[in-house]
């Protein structure tokens, strides 16, 4: 078996068991009907009701499902590549929900408080929202680095802290729009038309800018990470810190970066949720689009190609979420798909052991040995460091 | 003066029990080495399954469900950890993702959006004497797991500090090889310490449907699990430390909620949320002071390998 094979198989064995998984699970709770339905349902929501279209129906049927696919794909894939790149400094980025509020509430303020023509005041708010989730990552790498605290915990605190001081704080008190009024509204001021993502198909869909954005990120990563000396540093220092050390990189600083540009990604994520479909930071930012990062990390093989495939799978799904309400299916329930999907790639090895187990003599021994790895995965993290 | 005092004082006591369980399941099964950020996805589980026990179950019986139901969803954690040495941190937050859509999708489609019917309570506990003094009143009214939150974190500081088996727990988390060579089995231990660190998130979950709330909700618990694995941080690991964390974040919890509701007004929001945001913040200046001085197990997160020295 090949290793780009070895590495990706697990991958897509994974989503497919948890369609699987997830199909039976309904068929179990409600009938096999239904649950038949509600994937064909998640998959009109997702891709386009093709078979009405072709009845002669019009073609809004086929662009709105591909604009709620395209918005949800654009964040997942923002938040996707933020866990992945703080990955190849071999740091587990869970703090992307706290970055990408962060990022929200940056963008929606400069959106909403400072007066700028159309495109400069969209780069100012985008470049805002990147900041402000660099930032907060950057606690992170600092308390890691400087301080040696695990980023595992310190991320999971950011994230509350996040939580707590935007959502129970800022937007309820401060900078709730009509603050100190009693004009009794939820969220943030509505930005400025000017800091509005421009949409890319006019009314047919909510497909906006951030789409193509979410997009020229991930080919921009790829570049960044297999053609350039800055990249292929930033990898070394996850395959190996002391041997990158010894090599002369910088590891200290290698780090950081990969961190804040993490941050900077989630960040991103935000202000396009905000500038492209929200207008302002809503009452609370309740999805939680940072934690699916993760999973479409994984899921993808920490790869920005990977990423981006499943970003868009996953978009498509999650997308077509809203259309099983019909059948009293639960709109998140893509997010079971998702969280399965992740479970079984954390079980990477039990995949392998499958897959080589074919290939073996029928009288396999009972207690399947672990395979031997052929080469290193870039998806592997290293030793993971005293918490 | 006294009223306030008294009534933040049984809001922490009726608050605590879950906070502490779900901090002493994360303190066992790191203290044997397997990380677990997954206690957010137990402690729903268990609310889940002990609420639904409860419609046709007698409380206290659903609690016991609620319990193995937190140790099922553990059970995959420690397969996926222990014996497949998968990452241990996707693991627990793979279960976190499922455990939160998963149980979406149950409650919306066995009982509506709006939580589980109500159920009987657990039984309240009236001191008799107690109610009429003031400030020990707060005592009074409490279900038996206010109760054993006490007793719990006691017994476990026995175990782990008193008995050959904590001394192994706490061995195998630190130095597995030494274990072994001991001819101890590092995986058994590990389990144990996994599956009854899933029981304890799974109580901590099922106190809150059963105790604190008489249903389950879709929030729930909204968070909590977290906060758990702050206190574990926080109590550096040890049994009582998790006691004392978890009593400390639930006043605060309780003192924020207090301030909510007697006092709701704009000026209130700003400490609402830097209360909210306490927990962690102490967790991070408590990690950041500390630094490289940390308490947490050596081996915490770390797959072993038998051949490997």
């Amino acid at each position: 078996m090949g290793e780009r094979l070895r590495t990706i198989l697990p991958s897509i064995l994974s989503v497919l068991l948890a369609l699987a998984v997830c199909w039976c699970f309904i068929a179990l709770t409600r009938d096999a009907r239904i649950a038949s339905e509600a994937y064909l349902q998640m998959l009109r929501g997702g891709i386009g009701d093709w078979g009405a279209y072709l009845d002669g129906g019009r073609v809004t049927l086929l662009t709105r499902p591909w604009g709620e696919a395209a918005i949800k794909a654009s964040l997942l894939l923002l938040t996707g590549l933020s866990v992945t790149v703080a990955f190849k400094v071999g740091l587990f980025n869970i703090g992307a929900q706290g970055q990408m509020l962060m990022g929200a509430l940056a963008a929606a303020v400069v959106g909403a408080q400072v007066e700028l023509p159309t495109v400069l005041h969209v780069i100012a708010a985008l470049l805002g929202a990147a900041v402000a989730g660099g930032l907060w990552a950057l606690i992170a790498a600092w308390l890691k680095l400087a301080r040696g605290v695990h980023e595992v915990i310190s991320t999971i605190m950011l994230n509350w802290v996040a939580v707590s001081l935007v959502d129970n704080w800022l937007v309820v008190g401060p900078l709730r729009a009509g603050a100190g009024t009693t004009l009794n509204t939820t969220g943030t001021a509505e930005i400025h038309a000017t800091a509005h993502l421009p949409r890319l198909l006019g009314d047919l869909s909510r497909l906006h800018l951030g789409f193509p954005l979410a997009l020229a990120v991930a080919l921009g990563l790829w570049v960044w990470l297999a053609r350039l000396r800055t990249g292929f540093e930033t990898r070394a220092v996850g395959l190996g810190p002391e041997a990158a050390r010894a090599a002369g990189i910088p590891v200290t600083r290698r780090t950081a970066e990969a961190m804040g540009l993490a941050g900077a990604l989630a960040g991103l994520a935000g202000a396009v949720l905000v500038l492209g479909t929200e207008f302002r930071y809503p009452g609370t930012l309740g999805a939680p689009y940072g934690f699916d990062g993760i999973a479409i990390s994984l899921i993808g093989g920490n790869h920005p190609l990977g990423v981006t495939l499943s970003a868009l799978f996953f978009g498509v799904l999650r997308a077509g979420g809203t259309r099983m309400q019909l059948l009293g299916v639960h709109k998140t329930y893509p997010e079971l798909i998702q969280g399965l999907a992740l479970l079984f790639v954390a079980g990477r090895q039990v995949w392998l052991t499958l897959l080589s187990a074919r290939k073996r003599p029928p009288e396999a021994p009972a207690e399947p040995q672990p395979v031997p790895e052929a080469a290193p995965q870039p998806a592997q993290r290293p030793e993971v460091p005293r918490v | 003066m006294f009223e306030v005092v008294e009534a933040l004082l049984s809001s922490t006591l009726e608050y605590y029990p879950a906070l502490v369980f779900a901090a002493l399941g994360a303190t066992l099964s790191e203290r044997s080495g397997i990380t677990n950020v997954g206690i957010e996805g137990m402690m729903r589980t268990g609310a889940f399954c002990a609420a639904l026990a409860a419609i046709t179950l007698p409380t206290p019986v659903a609690v016991l469900v609620g319990m193995l139901a937190g140790a099922g969803i553990a059970a995959v954690h420690g397969a996926l950890s222990i014996h497949w040495r998968a990452d241990q941190v996707v693991s627990g937050m793979a279960l976190n993702l499922v455990a939160l859509a998963g149980g979406t999708y149950l409650l919306e489609a066995l009982y509506g959006p709006n939580g589980t019917p109500p159920i009987q309570q657990l039984p309240r506990w009236h001191v008799p004497g107690l109610s009429e003094l003031p400030l020990l009143r707060a005592f009074s009214g409490h279900t038996a797991l206010t109760w054993l939150a006490l007793v719990l974190p006691l017994a476990f500081h026995w175990l782990f500090y008193r008995t050959p088996l904590g001394l192994r727990l706490r061995a195998v988390g630190e130095k597995p090889h030494a274990v072994a060579t001991l001819g101890l089995s590092v995986q058994g231990l590990r389990w144990m310490a996994v599956l009854g660190g899933g029981m304890l998130a799974g109580l901590g979950g099922a106190a809150l449907s059963t105790a604190v709330l008489d249903r389950f909700e879709q929030h729930t618990p909204a968070g909590l699990g977290y906060m758990a694995l702050a206190a574990t941080v926080f109590g550096r690991w040890t049994p009582l430390g998790a006691l004392l964390a978890g009593l400390f974040f639930a006043a605060g919890s309780a003192l924020r909620i207090g301030l909510a509701s007697s006092a709701p007004g704009i000026i209130e929001i700003i400490p609402q949320g830097f209360l909210l945001a306490l927990p962690y913040l102490l967790t991070l200046v408590l990690l950041a002071v500390q630094g490289r001085r940390t308490h947490a197990p050596a081996a915490l997160g770390t797959p072993y390998e038998q051949e490997s020295r």
